[in-house]
């Protein structure tokens, strides 16, 4: 650490950005006043904190020039905060990456806090409820504003603890607590696993700054790049819900739905493609940890997508939707499209907030009933949260013209173009099924007749609350990919990532040979594909056959369903096998025989040896005064004896 | 009167005079106590690093009644004074007074012995603090044999600490060396001498497989001495590797680095699977204790600079987390009448302020970044990577995962869950109660995100000794 | 002249035994007390033999510290069998086995 005369490379452009630190501390300043002052704020709680990450979300924008701003190579804004150590200082960077990350950030989590003071209304803990919330966007911004990766790692460390407890939030429920625990563990292996990488990267290259490491990967070993990819990746793994680490994310579905969509869909999941993307010079520098990333996110997004056919509650459809939209987004930046994996990144964080904040309408105006098999009919009682939903599934399914289309064509013509026609495949099929299962709960939920028992309250004083962040949402989700992304290279998007990513696009580009189909080739084949998935799904569930009894035949469905499905193909199982129930035998093994029998028992074994020597030598003191004499002169006559040897032999 | 003198026998002498209150006193002698703690705070603070010194012997060898702060022990001699403040402020049990009077002169004892510079006052010091310790148990403990289990492992070990230091004082000529980089030592008795102090500070770590005293000992006493008993009188074998192993004997220190980390590797899960499964709250507080310090261990086994930082930092966050899990869990106890985890839940609904300290210390203890532990952790795990021990830091992870696991079962089996109809409704933390603890809190969060102070001294310390050849 | 100190050592020798067999075959207390003073004495007779010898009163000296602690010694001893056997009708140590293990 802290080499005499190492040049220090950091990223971006080192000085004083005031509003970039406010930006960041002002939803601390939220929670911190929340917790403390929760009972006292009440209501208030939900529009402090929603003008504060609103206020954030205004200095982010400001903050357009520092962020995007190039000076003698370095682009973006570095700001150094304190040193935490010797030789591990601290400093926040807002560059086109972190920059975007923010506004979604911010931008997305202002519209969901909003949202949530209409769907918190009324619980018990609705301060607290906020201070979490604010804390999350804090930890989020710590996370990708940091210019290290000690940083790094306490942003993503301290998202962890705030998805822990919203997804723990209603905690009289076992269900929540075990689920929030549960994602707590996993997420704590991938912590593990990035505090692996900084182990790695400090003994060689003595620094925690991303600049250092970057500049220094040119002279690392092949072996050793693959260690920290493999390490961070880990992380990655665990917080983007990646298999097998993924088991977390459809439990964590118990915290409240606004919580779902800010925290378990449009942020805190996506932290392992930021983290990827921002060690992308590693990543490029290593093949086989590409292949590795864009296999894993490859065969995340076909099983999230398989397993999304098998759910009947409409929260957990649409996680396992967003494991499936995440593995699309770590097979983009794994493969080395980087711009294609953060364009999904960007479109998702819209649509799917959209998606889950429309499913929380429905949620809320059927007093909290998720399953979609009592639904039925709601486009005609809810017809507001049918087009919020419509409009969602039109553009995650990809369907030409909405955002989801352009993102995800980019993505999966990326793995053609770095070299690897099996992901575009996956990707193309993942497509399909995701339009089958979307379509499938669009359908179910919303047409037909109303199967439900709970009675549908809609309107009320304050739903504006609710109504207004969600049409907000509607607007990027179906239109911004078309401004930003359209155009390929030419594009705003490309230009705006350009200072990032550009020379190595190039690089890799001259490496692998041109695809076999063009652009426009793969977008036909994907559209044909969903249309397929469109197809069976309106065959199965919205046809007038299909609705006449559609009570039995859903019920007919949950029967025949393939147990290896229904089991979630047995990850859950598999873990508890190999992990939990082992480590808990060994301990119960530990602490109810091997200390008490074997440890203690080995100490209470010298107690008894000892105890009997004395019995032994007690045997010596008979009480004859005699015989004490005699055994005296004998030893006398001992030592007598042992002199007058020695002196003879002397 | 020099100051480190006060120090020391401020507390020892209050102790004593506490006798003069009536015996049924509860309230002043615990005002008193406190007061007297807090004093105590404030003069090693104000001590700083300054020596006093009276010759004792000059044959066999020299030897002196030597006190001053190292830079490694002044952190832990202001943590020392704090947890025993803090248990003091917190202290409700029977007998309040002589109770009391425990604590004083085990926090004086325990200076003693952080303070002392000279080997032959540091193992005099190490018997005289298990006294308090074993009355309390006797007089307050769930059973007698705890008591004389706990004295006789250690007395065991402090019999090992006293032939050794005889050695050492012997051949060395001066056992007035603590701190002050004296010669290392080398030659054909300084193996055996190593090995003498290694199973002094082992038993008192302690270190599997010499750790069955720790659990009935933690589980047995009442919270307010256990928080000091674990925060701060594990330390001092960990001390005792610090100032005597590494700086004295370095050489056996690497020699026999590899038996010393696989038996912390050992410990490292042992006890965290064994906390997975106890249902004895405090038992899992004691357990999670074998794992915490076995890496503390593993870093001072490496003898990198780095990691020799992370201990001294993960000396104190251990001290203040331990400290604050034991008050707080007393606080459970003492409300709801046990500390089986089955049988408690849903304590939070009614004393939220109880429920978010008992978080933050959970928290604290399994590593969130932030927090003290956390940087303790990553320090060492650098260093220990860094000075080519791959395998230890592998296992010291797969203990973090596992001390997420069952630290959060701690706390989401007391606190979370639907409210219990069978247990008694008591009020939240009052603000005594709660000031008895926030000051262990506060320090946990400074220490997370300013370790700074904390690190220079035991790497100039070391690299004095000459630590790394 | 003077007796050639090998025939006191030869008498001392000769009154040690005798003490020492007292002691161990007899079973009355006051006898075996009696014998000890023989071991004493014989234990006296040589320091004040070899005093002579050597022309140096250390020698002088011992014997009568020996002196006192037998005397000391018979006192203790005889009340120890006087407090022992006082409700017995006849003195055995044989029959004092109150301290075996």
């Amino acid at each position: 650490m802290g080499d005499v005369g190492m040049t220090h490379h950091v990223l971006g452009v080192a000085g004083s950005y005031p509003m970039l630190l406010a930006l960041w501390l002002l939803p601390l300043a939220g929670a911190v006043i929340c917790w403390a002052f929760g009972p006292q704020l009440r209501a208030m709680a939900g529009w402090l904190v929603s003008a504060l990450v609103g206020a954030s979300f205004v200095l982010a924008v400001l903050s357009w020039h520092d962020g995007t701003q190039s000076v003698a190579g370095a682009s973006g804004a570095n700001q150094p905060l304190f040193s935490w150590m010797p030789g591990f200082d601290f400093g926040l960077l807002l560059d086109p990456l972190s920059l975007l990350w923010t506004f979604i950030i911010t931008g997305v989590g202002f519209l969901i806090v909003f949202y949530s003071i209409g769907y918190m209304q009324g619980d018990r803990a609705f301060a607290r409820f906020f201070a979490y919330m604010s804390f999350f966007v804090f930890a989020m911004l710590t996370l990708v504003l940091s210019d290290n990766f000690i940083g790094l790692l306490v942003g993503w460390g301290l998202v962890g603890l705030a998805s822990y407890f919203l997804i723990g939030f209603w905690f009289e429920r076992p269900s929540a607590v075990a689920a929030a625990r549960k994602a707590f563990v996993i997420n704590v292996v991938g912590d593990v696993g990035v505090m692996f990488a900084i182990f790695v990267i400090v003994a060689h290259v003595h620094s925690i700054g991303f600049g250092d490491t970057f500049a220094a990967t040119g002279t690392l070993s092949a072996a050793v790049v693959l260690t920290i990819c493999i390490a961070l990746f880990i992380g990655a793994a665990a917080k983007s819900a990646q298999v097998p680490l993924h088991t977390w994310l459809p439990d964590a579905m118990e915290g409240p739905t606004p919580v779902s969509a800010l925290i378990h869909a449009a942020t805190m999941v996506t932290a392992g493609v930021y983290l990827i993307a921002r060690c992308a010079p590693l990543w490029n520098a290593s093949h086989e940890a590409q292949l590795v990333v864009g296999t894993v996110g490859g065969l995340t997004a076909l099983l999230g997508a398989i397993l999304g056919t098998a759910q009947w509650d409409i929260k957990r459809i649409l996680a396992y939707s967003t494991m499936s939209q995440i593995g699309y987004m770590i097979m983009g930046v794994g493969t080395g499209a980087y711009e294609a994996g953060i364009a999904q990144f960007f479109t998702h964080a819209f649509f799917k907030a959209q998606l889950f904040l429309g499913a929380g309408l429905v949620i809320h105006a059927l007093s909290d009933e998720q399953d979609i098999r009592r639904m039925g009919g709601l486009w005609k009682k809810m017809p507001f949260a049918f087009w919020v939903m419509l409009t969602g599934v039109l553009s995650i399914t990809g369907v030409p013209g909405f955002s989801g289309f352009f993102s995800k064509d980019e993505v999966i013509y990326g793995a053609l173009q770095h070299g690897h026609p099996w992901l575009d495949a996956i990707g193309i099929v993942t497509a399909g099924i995701t339009a089958y299962y979307m379509f499938r709960l669009l359908f179910v939920a919303f047409l037909g007749e109303y199967r439900g028992e709970a009675p549908v309250h809609t309107g009320g004083a304050g739903s504006w609350i609710m109504n207004v962040p969600v049409a907000i949402l509607v607007v990027p989700s179906v239109a911004i990919g078309g401004a930003l992304l359209f155009g390929g290279d030419a594009s705003p998007w490309a230009h705006f990532f350009a200072p990032l990513f550009a020379a190595q696009a190039h690089l890799a580009a001259a490496q692998t040979p041109a695809p076999a189909i063009s652009e426009n080739l793969t977008s036909v084949i994907v559209v044909i594909v969903v249309a397929i998935g469109f197809a069976i799904a309106w065959q199965r569930y919205a046809t007038a056959t299909a609705q006449r009894n559609a009570v039995d035949r859903l019920r007919t469905e949950a029967e025949r369903m393939p147990a290896v499905l229904t089991n979630l193909f047995y990850f859950d199982a598999a873990i508890d096998a190999i992990f939990v129930r082992p480590s808990q035998a060994l301990g119960r093994f530990f602490g109810h025989v091997f200390d008490p029998r074997i440890l203690d028992g080995a100490v209470r074994e010298i107690v008894v040896t000892v105890g009997g020597l004395g019995t032994l030598v007690r045997s010596l003191q008979t009480g004859l005064l005699r015989a004490y004499a005699l055994i005296l002169v004998f030893g006398a006559a001992c030592f007598i004896a042992y002199y007058a040897i020695a002196g003879a032999a002397h | 009167m020099p100051l480190v003198l006060v120090s020391i026998l401020l507390p020892i002498v209050a102790g004593a005079l506490l006798v003069l209150l009536p015996r049924g006193d509860r309230v002043l002698s615990r005002a008193i106590g406190t007061v007297v703690a807090a004093i105590t705070f404030g003069t090693v603070l104000a001590a700083g690093t300054s020596e006093w010194s009276a010759r004792w012997l000059s044959r066999p060898f020299e030897s002196a009644f030597h006190f001053g702060a190292t830079p490694i022990s002044y952190w832990i001699a202001l943590l020392l004074a704090l947890c025993t403040a803090c248990a003091v402020a917190a202290c409700r049990v029977e007998r309040t007074r002589d109770f009391v009077a425990l604590l004083l002169a085990l926090e004086g004892t325990m200076l003693g012995l952080f303070l002392a510079r000279d080997l032959l006052v540091f193992a005099l010091f190490w018997d005289l603090m298990l006294v308090p310790v074993f009355f309390a148990l006797v007089g307050w403990g769930e059973h007698p044999a705890t008591a004389w289990r706990y004295f006789i492992y250690n007395f065991a070990g402090g019999l090992t600490l006293l032939l050794a230091t005889a050695a050492f004082g012997i051949i060395y000529g001066s056992t007035d060396v603590i701190g002050s980089g004296g010669a290392p030592l080398a030659g054909g008795w300084a193996p055996w001498i190593y090995a003498g102090f290694a199973f002094a500070f082992l038993v008192k770590t302690p270190v599997w497989p010499l750790h069955t005293w720790m659990p009935p000992t933690y589980s047995g006493l009442p919270s307010p001495m256990v928080s000091v008993v674990s925060g701060v009188q594990s330390k001092a074998g960990l001390y005792g590797f610090l100032v005597i192993g590494t700086a004295l004997l370095p050489a056996y220190v690497h020699q026999y680095a590899t038996p010393l980390m696989v038996l912390a590797g050992i410990s490292l899960i042992y006890g965290a699977v064994v906390a997975l499964t106890q249902n004895d709250a405090k038992r899992i507080v004691a357990y999670s204790s074998l794992s915490h310090l076995g890496l503390i261990i593993i870093a001072i086994a490496s003898a990198n600079p780095l990691a020799l930082d992370g201990a001294l930092v993960y000396i104190v966050a251990h001290g203040l987390f331990s400290a604050a899990l034991f008050l707080l869990l007393g606080y459970v106890e003492e409300r709801e009448g046990t500390r089986g985890l089955p049988r408690l839940g849903g304590l939070a609904w009614m004393n939220p302020r109880l429920g978010g300290a008992l978080c933050i210390a959970a928290l604290a203890a399994l590593g969130l970044p932030g927090l003290a532990g956390f940087a303790g952790e990553l320090l060492i795990l650098i260093g220990v990577y860094q000075a080519g021990y791959v395998w230890p830091v592998v296992v010291a992870l797969v203990a973090i995962v596992l001390a997420s696991a069952y630290m959060l079962r701690l706390y989401q089996d007391i606190m979370n869950g639907p409210q219990r109809e069978d247990l008694p409704i008591r009020a939240d933390l009052t603000w005594l109660e709660g000031l008895a603890v926030a000051p262990l809190l506060a320090a946990l969060l400074l220490v997370g995100v300013f370790p700074k102070p904390l690190l220079v001294n035991a790497a100039i310390t070391s690299a004095q000794s000459g630590t790394l050849r | 002249m003077s007796v050639p100190i090998n025939d006191y050592v030869t008498l001392a020798s000769v009154i040690f035994f005798i003490g020492v067999v007292g002691v161990i075959v007899r079973r009355n207390p006051l006898i075996m007390l009696m014998s000890v003073e023989l071991m004493f004495n014989a234990a006296n007779l040589l320091l004040i033999a070899y005093a002579r010898l050597w022309l140096h009163n250390v020698g002088h000296i011992f014997a009568f510290i020996v002196i006192t602690v037998a005397a000391a010694e018979a006192a203790i001893g005889l009340a120890i069998v006087v407090t022992t056997f006082r409700p017995e009708k006849y003195v055995d140590v044989d029959d004092i086995r109150r301290l075996h293990g």
